[in-house]
């Protein structure tokens, strides 16, 4: 009887801490699902790359601003690109951009092409744009950067040379 | 025996006492050794653990205590444990996606994560401590977490006005509105219209029977399994707007005929100078010479056609007004005639202005819409119905109300049927078990309940009278976020405080030019003060901005430098004395505070200046980047060719200095420039005129660099 019965307590005991080792709900889920944005590469039109809060942003104010000289296509039809000498960059030019930093980027944004030694033709966007809004542009162009853009371990040379 | 009895009792007693005892001990233990093994700790100390590896260690640990930790915002109601396993949410030095979660830091983004917590944005569980109740729907609690990519529906609970940051809310607002369904449900934010679908008071009297029939059985914007819009077989950008109705063979019969017996102001019989009739009934290429017409007064800014070019068809044109390819074999001839002498008779609410026509050029237009833009084969499928009996007409009008097409159609005797459809001005907000599942098979959540009310409505309640919309998946998915802002009247009046609410324009034009304002009906396209349409430039400072004679010019003969563009001002033909009543209007009234055009004279640029100006605009800052003078140059910006016409100096001037505070959101950049080369520039800007009555250039319409129909 009293075996019976401390049996029993004990079972409960057990069954009551069990109760308390529950799984965690972690799955891991579509990117795009995620994602506050979404843009197709591109050079491929079927690859979606997803966007985060940042780069979405970045992705509105290139296709205000910047989509006029730095794309072959715009929301208007024919671009610009082709009015300008020297043509500027394409925006997803990996092989022009990755190799510059994101502070020489930001610089050449806010100060436009002729402060950095570069084509008049880039005007300056310090006073139109916020720094917030040209990090996001930055951003945004290293996500869509063909090739893909690798974060270098310091600060890129162009830079501090200048 | 009672002795011995009671110490026998007694003795099971006690075993029972101790056996209670030691129950009581372990069910006492139970507690804190359940308490030891939160899911939370286990977090906890992961994060102590993982901090110990990062170089930043100490900052990282700095707010570090063994607890819950616990944002609580009391005028939201809010209470957020989610910083208890989500620690390094605010340091910047765990961002990216090689941090394991939960520890990894929040994304940037405009509001401070330590301040706002996680559920008034991502929804979910705020006061739960455990990862599945945080997340995913249970039983006791029910808001499951929004996925990312539906996030932008949060934002729309507190803001109610667009935000630039949110375009597909914004997207999703404006298909809400554009798709009428104010008409049968009442929205957060979004007000019904005075007219919503087409008025049908006198429809009878434009088209015909068979028609309706046509129209009713099959939409003509439709879309397809995969997603694509097409106008009569045609793709298109347009979003359709009348739904699919499932309407079966007596309900399409009944309702062809009590629509067609809509037709109280009978039309009349469309009447031309004889001699114009002489002159042009015989000519060879009439719908030819209607077409050109039509073309040129560029009735295509608003309208859409189906034009082949190389072997591909595709829509060209607006989507103010209905596309028109097949209107032809739709429209009555009289009905057609009298539309376009006064389209505001037919439709007082309409968008469609009144042209000044010659019948010459009335008469060309009326003849290439009827020979020109039909389809014999349109109404071929539709059965012979002959006129409508009294007992169909009777059917028909009590289909009219059942089906609720009195929520968006006006009809002379039948009262708007608002509040046809549930109310779903609190729908974001609604939990699980508040939605009308059924016995259907669509996932139980908040998401695809919506989505499947919209593409399948039967899937969800089969008797339902919801019509269909096939709206392409991004689309589909704009809908959703803006319906999931729509959470309702605030729970608490600390909470009513945090929210941005939307701004309201108005703009009343007053007089003379309030008349030719409503007749030509310029806020359709343009913007005053804040109201009307984005389409072309908005005109709140066009008197501090373009010369009076130029607009005078202009508006009589609207041209521009940008021959390749479809959507254009189109050709009025009005009198002079109109276009002057808008200019003097436009030069009194609509001038910006800060640009007086009266104060600049244009005596104090001298040559000298011009010349350094001209220097200026082509080495220093290179502005032909974007402008063309000549032929020369870029188009982001407008055509400069004529700006010593067009624009005044005050303009000018102001411009240089500060675009972005005469035109919110332009895209031409603020540059640096001093007064003296401020000075240069306006000089050199006002030697540049084109010879002639100057009325050839300027880029209006829409320009290039069209973010927002901005110069």
């Amino acid at each position: 009887m009293t075996r019976r019965l401390l049996a029993i307590c004990v079972l409960a005991a057990v069954a009551g801490l069990c109760g308390c080792g529950k799984k965690s709900g972690a799955t891991t889920a579509d990117p795009l699902r995620t994602a506050y944005d979404s843009e197709a590469d591109w050079n491929d039109p079927q690859r979606l790359i997803p966007l985060g809060y940042q780069q979405a942003q970045g992705k509105r104010i290139f296709y205000q601003q910047c989509v006029w000289c730095h794309a072959d296509a715009t929301p208007a039809g024919p671009s610009n690109r082709s009015n300008v000498t020297p043509a500027p960059p394409l925006f997803n030019d990996g092989s022009v951009l990755n190799g510059e930093s994101d502070e020489y980027l930001q610089n050449i944004i806010t100060l436009g092409g002729s402060a950095l030694g570069k084509s008049a033709m880039m005007p300056p966007y310090g006073k139109t744009l916020t720094q917030d809004d040209i990090r996001a542009l930055i951003a945004y162009a290293r996500t869509m950067a063909v090739p893909p853009y690798q974060p270098a371990a310091r600060p890129g040379p162009k830079y501090s040379e200048k | 025996m009672p002795a011995e009895d009671m110490g026998k009792i007694s003795g099971r007693l006690r075993l029972i006492f101790s056996v209670s005892c030691v129950i009581f001990v372990i069910a006492l233990a139970i507690s804190p050794l359940k308490d030891l093994r939160r899911e939370w700790k286990r977090y906890k100390r992961g994060y102590a653990r993982f901090a110990q590896t990062r170089p930043d260690t100490k900052r990282l640990m700095a707010d570090y205590h063994s607890g819950i930790d616990q944002i609580w915002i009391p005028e939201m109601g809010v209470v957020d444990r989610c910083t208890t396993c989500h620690q390094g949410i605010a340091q910047p030095s765990l961002a990216g996606p090689s941090i394991p979660q939960p520890f990894r830091a929040h994304p940037p983004i405009p509001h401070q994560v330590q301040e706002w917590g996680c559920v008034v944005c991502h929804r979910g569980q705020g006061p739960s401590t455990e990862v599945a109740e945080a997340h995913e729907t249970t039983l006791a609690w029910e808001q499951p977490i929004l996925p990312g990519h539906f996030i932008q529906g949060a934002c729309g609970s507190c803001h109610r006005g667009n935000l630039a940051e949110t375009p597909q809310l914004t997207r999703g607002r404006e298909l809400l509105d554009r798709l009428n369904c104010a008409g049968c449900h009442r929205l957060q934010g979004i007000e019904r219209q005075v007219m919503l679908g087409p008025d049908l008071t006198n429809i009878g009297t434009k088209v015909s029977r068979e028609w309706i029939y046509k129209w009713l059985k099959e939409p003509r914007t439709i879309t397809d399994a995969d997603g694509n819009v097409k106008v009569n077989g045609v793709g298109t950008e347009d979003e359709p707007r009348m739904p699919k109705f499932r309407l079966n063979e007596k309900e399409l019969v009944a309702l062809s005929a009590y629509l067609s017996s809509l037709k109280p102001n009978p039309i009349e019989t469309a009447k031309f100078d004889p001699r114009v009739l002489g002159t042009w009934s015989k000519k060879a290429d009439l719908g030819g010479q209607g077409e050109l017409r039509f073309r040129q007064m560029f009735c295509s800014t608003c309208h859409a056609l189906a034009v082949s070019r190389a072997g591909e068809t595709k829509m060209v044109g607006g989507d103010i007004g209905p596309e028109l390819t097949k209107v032809g074999t739709k429209v009555k001839p009289d009905w057609l005639a009298a539309w376009l002498r006064n389209p505001q008779g037919y439709l007082p609410h309409g968008k469609m202005p009144r042209y000044e026509w010659s019948d010459e050029d009335l008469y060309k237009v009326t003849q290439y819409i009827q020979t020109k833009l039909t389809d014999p084969d349109l109404l071929s499928t539709v059965p012979q119905m002959g006129a409508a009996t009294e007992d169909e007409v009777k059917t028909g009008r009590r289909l009219f109300l059942e089906k609720g097409c009195g929520g968006c159609h006006v009809v002379a005797d039948v009262s708007p049927q608002k509040d046809f459809g549930p109310d779903l001005s609190a729908l974001g907000g609604k939990n699980v078990s508040q939605l009308e599942f059924g016995a259907s098979k669509v996932p139980r959540n908040l998401i695809s309940f919506i989505q499947a009310k919209i593409t399948n409505p039967l899937s969800v309640n089969p008797a339902g009278r919801m019509p269909e919309y096939n709206l392409t998946p991004a689309d589909l998915d704009a809908v959703t976020m803006a319906l999931l802002g729509m959470t309702g009247t605030p729970a608490t009046s600390g909470m009513e405080k945090l929210v941005v609410p939307q701004r309201h324009a108005e703009f009343r034009a007053a007089g003379e030019f309030g008349k030719l304002y409503e007749r030509y009906k310029c806020y359709v396209c343009h913007q005053f003060n804040g109201y009307g349409g984005t389409l072309a430039p908005d005109l709140s400072y066009e008197g501090s901005r373009a010369t009076r004679q130029w607009t005078v010019d202009f508006l009589k003969n609207p041209q521009t430098l940008r021959p390749t563009l479809v959507l254009r001002m189109p050709q009025f033909n009005m009198s002079d004395r109109e276009a002057t009543i808008i200019a003097d209007y436009l030069g009194m009234v609509l001038q910006h505070p800060s640009v007086n055009p009266a104060v600049i004279e244009r005596s104090q640029f001298t040559p000298p200046m011009a010349a350094h100006g001209k220097e200026l605009y082509e080495v220093k800052y290179q502005c032909q980047a974007c402008h063309t003078i000549g032929s020369s140059g870029g188009y982001v910006g407008p055509s400069l060719n004529n700006a010593g016409n067009w624009l005044t100096p005050a303009w000018m001037e102001a411009w240089l200095r500060d675009p972005q505070a005469l035109a919110p959101g332009t895209i031409e950049p603020r540059r640096s420039f001093t007064d003296d080369e401020i000075k240069s520039l306006t000089a050199y800007l006002l030697t540049l005129k084109q010879s002639g009555t100057g009325n050839k250039t300027a880029g209006v319409g829409r320009p290039a660099g069209g973010a927002g129909g901005q110069k």
